[in-house]
């Protein structure tokens, strides 16, 4: 994506600024607080998102947690449903089609995710607001910055990184909670008694935390991010962007609120700077569209009451296309969002059916490896096996075992019905026995079934080999 | 142009341990969803490493062999004609 598509003088400063960004230290962006109608809706967002982070671990659904990646136990529960490491491919489905999501929305509506829902912008938000609470608004941060370091300074800066560091513990332990049954989490917490790993893990989550939504903020959008990178592959002239109307607001420059600046040659533009006082990533929106730009709208916000300050009309930066603000008309449905969206229907119908026609359960037939057969006392050849069974089902139930493909198959093992619980994995030794009459070769194919007693549709089959001597040639 | 005399020490730094950590993290997934820690050393009752740790280690590893080729392809990336190649720390 081009960077800018100002006019000369523009984008010569923009190619300085470049260069200056590339060789000077990064400088500090301190964003100015601003309030207005996407401001109010990010910290909707903010809200809702980290509302759903913090409580939804420790909701519970039938006597488990709602959503717990039970990685000690190889589970994962997920609203009601328990995935085992089997169901990896359902996992990686759902992955696809969020990635796919996000293309769709994105060719759309443009960094909409960035601005409100990004987790690296959520907390940021958290952060600064912290900030705001403890060190002021933007110019006492600046006069903080660059004062020397007294009693008062150090007091304050403390604060403030103690507030942030007890945040992110709590984000870590929240982090950890996911992965580890939270109440039990909990009360070991309560009681000094976490696991090794699970300490570190709470201490590396926070650690991230405290360093991206502290430290780093607008440096990780910028170099870390590959969506910024790649976006412009999903963007077209139709897509969704906060854009800064250059006709309108050109020339640029000061004035007095009363004077026709129309008749003085000035354009919308009081050049105030606000708008670039209020960005997140330190970016000048009249520029044109940067990668930078997270399309939070703050600039948005904040032009719109200069601009009623000012009596002008609103939306001098607005959210826009490029093609609105050359005039040619918008497009919702184009060929791009439409091979987007027949993809991502496409596959989550797939993923539907597919999760709808799973069925919970496995059967693994392991021989035993040590003989290859042995032939019993009355003459018949007998074939150990190992039965791993897979209950995948939330419930407990009763299987029965059943096996064919030979003529006369015995079947014995130590126990019927079967007893599984549910997510639980059951191993059972078990034994064939065939008269050596009836085998036709030397290793034939016998068909396990295991089905639950109480739901006859939970069924499953597995093949396996029964070997033995070759009478019959 | 960019040159790479200008790229800054946080964006080698990044593009060295970012890319690798994600990719870690793919690693790890799905080498232990194929492989569980605790049949993997399994021998005689007691595992060794519990499933945490095994899964821990496993992610740091991964991490630290796609750091190293990162690593390797920035180091390979400096230009072969005499030029400078450093992550600038002062201006």
């Amino acid at each position: 994506m081009s960077s800018t598509d100002a006019s000369g003088g523009a984008s010569v400063r923009f190619a300085d600024d470049v260069e200056r960004s590339l060789y000077a230290k990064r400088e500090k962006v301190y964003p100015r607080e601003v309030h207005g109608v996407f401001a109010a809706l990010r910290v909707t967002a903010v809200l809702v998102l980290l509302g759903l982070f913090y409580g939804v671990c420790w909701l519970r659904w039938d006597g488990k947690q709602l959503l717990l990646f039970d990685l000690p136990g190889r589970k994962f529960h997920v609203f009601g449903w328990t995935l085992f490491p089997q169901d990896f491919p359902y996992l990686t489905f759902m992955l696809i089609i969020a990635a796919l999501s996000l293309f769709l929305f994105t060719a759309v509506a443009g960094r909409l995710f960035c601005g409100y829902a990004c987790p690296q912008t959520v907390w940021t938000e958290v952060f600064l607001w912290l900030e705001r609470k403890v060190e002021g608004d933007r110019q006492k941060q600046m006069k903080l910055d660059k004062s020397p370091w007294t009693g008062r300074k150090l007091l304050i800066k403390s604060s403030k990184h103690a507030i942030w560091i007890a945040f992110s513990l709590w984000t870590g332990f929240t982090f950890v909670g996911y992965f580890t049954p939270i109440t039990e989490l909990g009360s070991r917490l309560l009681a000094l008694n976490l696991g090794p790993w699970e300490t570190f893990w709470s201490l590396f989550y926070g650690f991230a935390t405290y360093g991206n939504a502290g430290w780093m903020r607008e440096q990780v959008c910028i170099y870390m991010c590959p969506y910024a990178r790649f976006q412009s592959a999903m963007f077209d002239r139709d897509t969704l962007i906060i854009s800064y109307d250059k006709g309108r607001g050109e020339p640029r420059g000061s004035r007095k609120k009363s004077l026709d600046h129309r008749s003085a040659g000035l354009g919308d533009c009081i050049d105030c700077t606000i708008c670039v006082q209020v960005c997140p990533t330190g970016i000048d929106i009249r520029e044109g569209l940067q990668y930078q730009c997270i399309a939070c709208a703050a600039c948005v916000d904040a032009c719109d009451q200069v601009m009623e300050r000012m009596n002008y009309p609103k939306g001098l930066i607005r959210y826009t296309s490029e093609n609105a603000v050359g005039g040619a008309p918008a497009r919702i449905s184009r060929p791009r969002v439409v091979i987007y969206g027949v993809i991502l229907l496409g596959l989550a119908a797939a993923l539907g059916v597919s999760l709808a026609l799973r069925t919970p359960l496995i059967l693994d037939v392991i021989r035993d490896r040590n003989a290859l057969y042995r032939e019993t006392p009355e003459g018949l050849v007998e074939n150990v096996y190992t039965l791993k069974i897979v209950n995948m089902d939330d419930a407990d139930h009763d299987f029965s075992i059943s096996v064919r493909g030979i003529e006369g198959v015995e079947l014995l093992l130590d126990r019927a019905p079967v007893e599984v619980a549910g997510g639980e994995v059951l191993s059972i030794p078990v034994r064939l026995r065939v008269d050596p009459y009836s085998l036709e070769n030397p290793s034939s194919r016998v068909v396990f079934e295991l089905a639950a007693m109480d739901n006859p549709s939970l069924r499953v089959e597995t093949k396996g080999r029964f070997l033995g001597p070759s009478v019959k040639q | 142009m960019t040159t790479y005399k200008s790229i800054p020490r946080v964006q080698l730094v990044s593009a060295i341990l970012w890319p690798s950590f994600l990719l870690a993290g793919i690693a790890t997934s799905v080498f232990f969803t194929f492989l569980d820690p605790v049949r993997l050393f399994d021998y005689e009752g007691e595992a060794p490493l519990s499933r945490m740790a095994a899964y821990s280690l496993g992610f740091f590893l991964f991490w630290l062999l796609c750091a190293a080729s990162s690593a390797a392809s920035a180091y390979f990336l400096r230009p072969t004609d005499g030029g400078v190649y450093s992550a600038n720390d002062s201006a």
